[in-house]
């Protein structure tokens, strides 16, 4: 894959995105569960779009993510797939276990929310500790 | 693979951070490239051989391949 930017300007354009859109998830995150108390919850189609628009601006960081890495210098493009396919990794091992051992009676329920936070959290932590690892490629 | 980068960027006078700048990387991957973590791909390489005017055997050195030399 080639450099499509020079990496400060990939960086550039996914911050220019990134920033906006994390304010407004903290914006409609707050609002929208204000809205929503306020809300008959017997109507689910006003929820669902409630909760549908609350969600919409993560997944839009994650879309502008994969521009950056397709956009950005080889070697962070390197590093940041790896960390993003670690935290996927583990993440998907955590829902696995968490909802077999739900399934089985073993634990209560766990708040799907929590799995999102693990996934950055292991994201964050590869990209930092990615380069203590010896030879990258 | 190593190669000569740390002792071509210095001989200019150049930061690694301005060395990054003149290729369009980080300064993460300059450091990686001359510490020997990260090997470059041909387009970085080539574009390294072109900001120094110099062959990309000149700044990189193939040590597998002078093993495998040896060894035969």
């Amino acid at each position: 894959m080639s450099q499509r930017y020079g990496f400060k300007e990939a960086r550039k354009r996914y911050n220019r995105i990134a920033g906006p859109l994390m304010a407004v998830y903290a914006v409609l995150c707050l609002g929208g569960s204000a809205l929503w108390a306020f809300l008959d919850v017997d109507v689910k189609f006003t929820s669902a779009i409630l909760a549908l628009a609350i969600c919409a601006p993560v997944i839009a960081v994650l879309i502008a993510k994969l521009r950056y890495f397709e956009e950005t210098d080889e070697y962070t493009r390197l590093r940041q797939l790896r960390a993003f396919a670690l935290a996927g990794a583990v993440t998907v091992s955590a829902v696995f276990i968490v909802g077999f051992l739900q399934l089985f009676d073993v634990v209560g329920q766990v708040p799907v929310f929590l799995f999102g936070p693990l996934f950055f959290l292991v994201y964050g932590l590869a990209t930092c500790t990615g380069r203590w690892f010896g030879k990258t490629v | 693979m190593k190669n000569q980068l740390r002792l071509l960027r210095t001989e200019r006078g150049w930061s690694q951070a301005a060395l990054a700048e003149r290729l369009g990387v980080s300064r993460q991957s300059v450091n990686a490239i001359e510490t020997g973590k990260y090997d470059p791909s041909l387009p970085l390489a080539f574009a390294i051989a072109r900001l120094f005017e110099l062959k990309i055997e000149e700044i990189f050195e193939d040590e597998s391949g002078e093993e495998a030399l040896a060894a035969e």
